[in-house]
Parts: C-alpha cells; structure tokens; sequence
C-alpha cells in the first residue's frame, strides 16, 4: 500500500491526486475521493474566512496512525490524504482523501473512516471571522457518534 | 526545562504565559496545569474542562504522567479539522 500525507497551505489539484492514484498499479479498479470545502455559513451566519491551526510534527504522526489502521483493516492499494492549513476563504479547498483499491466496497469504506477519524483525532483547529470577529470553531456530536462507529464494528 | 503548547482556543486563553518553565521532582501535567491557577485562573477553568487532552512529546497521555526535563506538554482542546 503506497500511502500519501500532506500538510500544506497551497491548494490541490484533484485531477492530478486522481491520475497518481491511477498510475499506482494495473490492479487499480476503484478510486474513491472526497474533498472538503468551506462552507460560506458557520451557525447561520456568513464567514469571512476560515485560519486552520496545526500542531506540526504530531498531526502528521496521527495522519499516519489513521492511513495505517485504514490500510490494516481493508485491502488498498494507495491512500492520499491532503490537509491544507493558514488562511481560507468560502468554497476553497480544505481537505483530500484519495483511496486506491482492487474493489469498491474497499476503497468506499476506508474513504469514510479516513475522514471519520481525521475530524476527530488529528490535531486541526478551525477559526472562523464573522463580522470582522474571530472565533474558534466548536467541536460536534455527530462528528465523534460518526467516529464512534467504526469502533464499534471492531 | 519543559515547553508548554496551548492550541486552538486554549491559545487565546494562555496570552501571557511564560511558554518555557523550570523542570522539577515529580512534575505531571496536573502539577503545571495547577502552578497556572494563581496567576491565569481563566486559562486554568478551561484546561480543567472534561475534553481537554494533554500530549508529552507529541503522544496523548493521562494527567498523571511524570514530564521531565526537555518535555514538550501541549494542551489539546477538542479537534475541529476536516
């Protein structure tokens, strides 16, 4: 399995993540991305901008904690994740998970735990400006009762 | 000497706090997180909160873990990234 993590402030290409996860390996059948944007409205107001923060070196560290679990529990081929951090605006990009497999069901599923995973246990915090104030994004339910899950299929 | 990292809002609490601090006999987090009380009761509410999550030289660990000299100890509200 040929694992991919990124931390950056510059932007991605999906096409290109695409076409290197393509040209892994002729076993390739199934590729499944997702992308994450943001969103222009946080609680029903609009933002002027999103700052992502990081805590460099450990974030990568539980990246790859998660990639390797992925790549423990379901058979894939390559696995890109992408997170971008610094200053964003309404609709940029924010996040990349690229998953390569043999099967689609494979590919599908580690794509969701990945993104489960990474919104609860790797160390990002998002602070949006609205109205010219700054504030730090709260924490959601349903992001950990999303993470929960996969544990309780173990 | 042991760094002390504050992240996302705890950062905003921790404004003035001296970010390297004197290495001793039986230090643990709880220890550091109680010397912080007298002087940034504000910033010493929130670490008390439930959800807060400590890492000693970048791995999550309990309140009571020992932190010796050169410890890097961080301070880990909940995570909101993706």
């Amino acid at each position: 399995m040929k694992p991919s993590i990124r931390i950056q402030t510059e932007d991605f290409d999906l096409g290109a993540e695409y076409q290197l996860l393509r040209q892994l390996d002729a076993a390739v059948g199934a590729i499944v991305t997702f992308t994450g944007l943001v969103r222009d409205l946080e609680k029903d107001s609009s933002i002027n901008s999103l700052t992502l923060q990081h805590y460099p070196g450990m974030t990568e560290s539980l990246l790859q904690e998660i990639v390797d679990q992925a790549a423990a529990r379901w058979d894939l081929i390559g696995l890109t994740v992408i997170h971008r951090v610094g200053k964003l605006l309404p609709s940029d990009q924010i996040v990349f998970v690229g998953v390569a497999s043999q099967h689609r069901a494979d590919a599908f599923e580690a794509a969701q735990f990945v993104m489960d995973y990474l919104k609860t246990k790797a160390t990002f915090w998002k602070k949006v400006e609205q109205d010219g104030q700054q504030h730090w994004v709260e924490s959601k339910d349903s992001d950990q009762a999303a993470s929960q899950r996969w544990a309780n299929d173990d | 000497m042991i760094k002390l990292l504050f992240f996302g809002r705890l950062g905003d609490f921790a404004e003035g706090v001296t970010p390297n601090i004197e290495a001793r006999a039986d230090l643990t987090p709880a220890k550091i997180r109680d010397q912080l009380a007298a002087d940034h009761p504000a910033l010493f509410a929130e670490l008390s909160q439930p959800q807060v999550l400590i890492s000693l030289n970048q791995m999550i660990v309990g309140w009571e873990q020992p932190v010796f000299d050169g410890a890097e100890l961080a301070f880990l509200p909940p995570v909101t990234g993706g």
